[in-house]
């Protein structure tokens, strides 16, 4: 019990390695599926289980979308200024 | 049926709710039997909150060296609080891609919370509205 408490804590004390990489932008994915989920729980009028799901997947998939968009968008304009 | 609760214990009922939301997320919306609701704000915002204390550990909590942040993870839980004095001792500190990672997930899980108690109190409120103090909401 003690040995389980201790790994438990330990997970808590020390932080993860996590690189620089282009892959570490995939830690926004969760984020955005958080948001999604509590912002519908708080606005929709009534919580029925496939409505609110489908609702929250429209959310994650728009956000997702626009800041895909935006970075094509950044990325051109750096390219431009660069070139 | 249409009995209506004195002013001051709406307030009172209103100031419960936002204390409760604060200090358990969902526990607000859970006092006036949002159930669901409840739920998922609970489960999601604690999960958040947690992952971004796995990722950074508990030294991502920092009340004097960034104060910005640590403004936003306490809208979680008083309980941030007390991390925040473990983590004073300068024994878990985190730096980089894991810091950062850390802080906005516990942050964006802090104002989501605010969000959620700012709704428990408005459904709250509405719910002395339109049942004029019924018991639908206590």
């Amino acid at each position: 019990m003690y040995i389980t408490y201790t790994l438990v804590m330990a997970t808590f004390t020390m932080p993860e390695k996590i690189t620089t990489d282009p892959q570490s932008m995939l830690w926004l994915l969760p984020l955005v599926a958080a948001i999604a989920i509590v912002y519908k729980a708080t606005k929709l009028p009534e919580i029925k289980i496939f409505n609110f799901v489908k609702e929250s997947v429209i959310l994650f998939g728009s956000i997702v979308v626009f800041m895909f968009v935006t970075a094509l968008v950044l990325y051109s304009i750096a390219w431009l200024v660069i070139e | 049926m249409t009995k209506s609760r004195p002013k001051e214990n709406h307030t009172i009922f209103l100031l419960t709710v936002l204390l409760l939301a604060w200090l358990i997320p969902g526990a607000g919306h859970l006092m006036i039997k949002e159930h669901k609701r409840a739920f998922i704000i609970s489960v999601t915002i604690i999960l958040t909150f947690c992952a971004g204390l796995y990722v950074g550990s508990i030294g991502i909590i920092n009340p004097s060296g960034a104060k910005p942040w640590y403004v936003a993870q306490i809208m979680n839980s008083p309980i941030v609080a007390a991390l925040g004095y473990l983590a004073k001792t300068g024994d878990y500190a985190v730096f980089g891609k894991p810091n950062e990672i850390g802080q906005i997930y516990t942050s964006i899980a802090g104002l989501l919370n605010l969000l959620c108690i700012v709704n428990a109190v408005y459904l709250a409120h509405l719910c002395k509205i339109e049942t004029a103090g019924d018991s639908k909401c206590t």
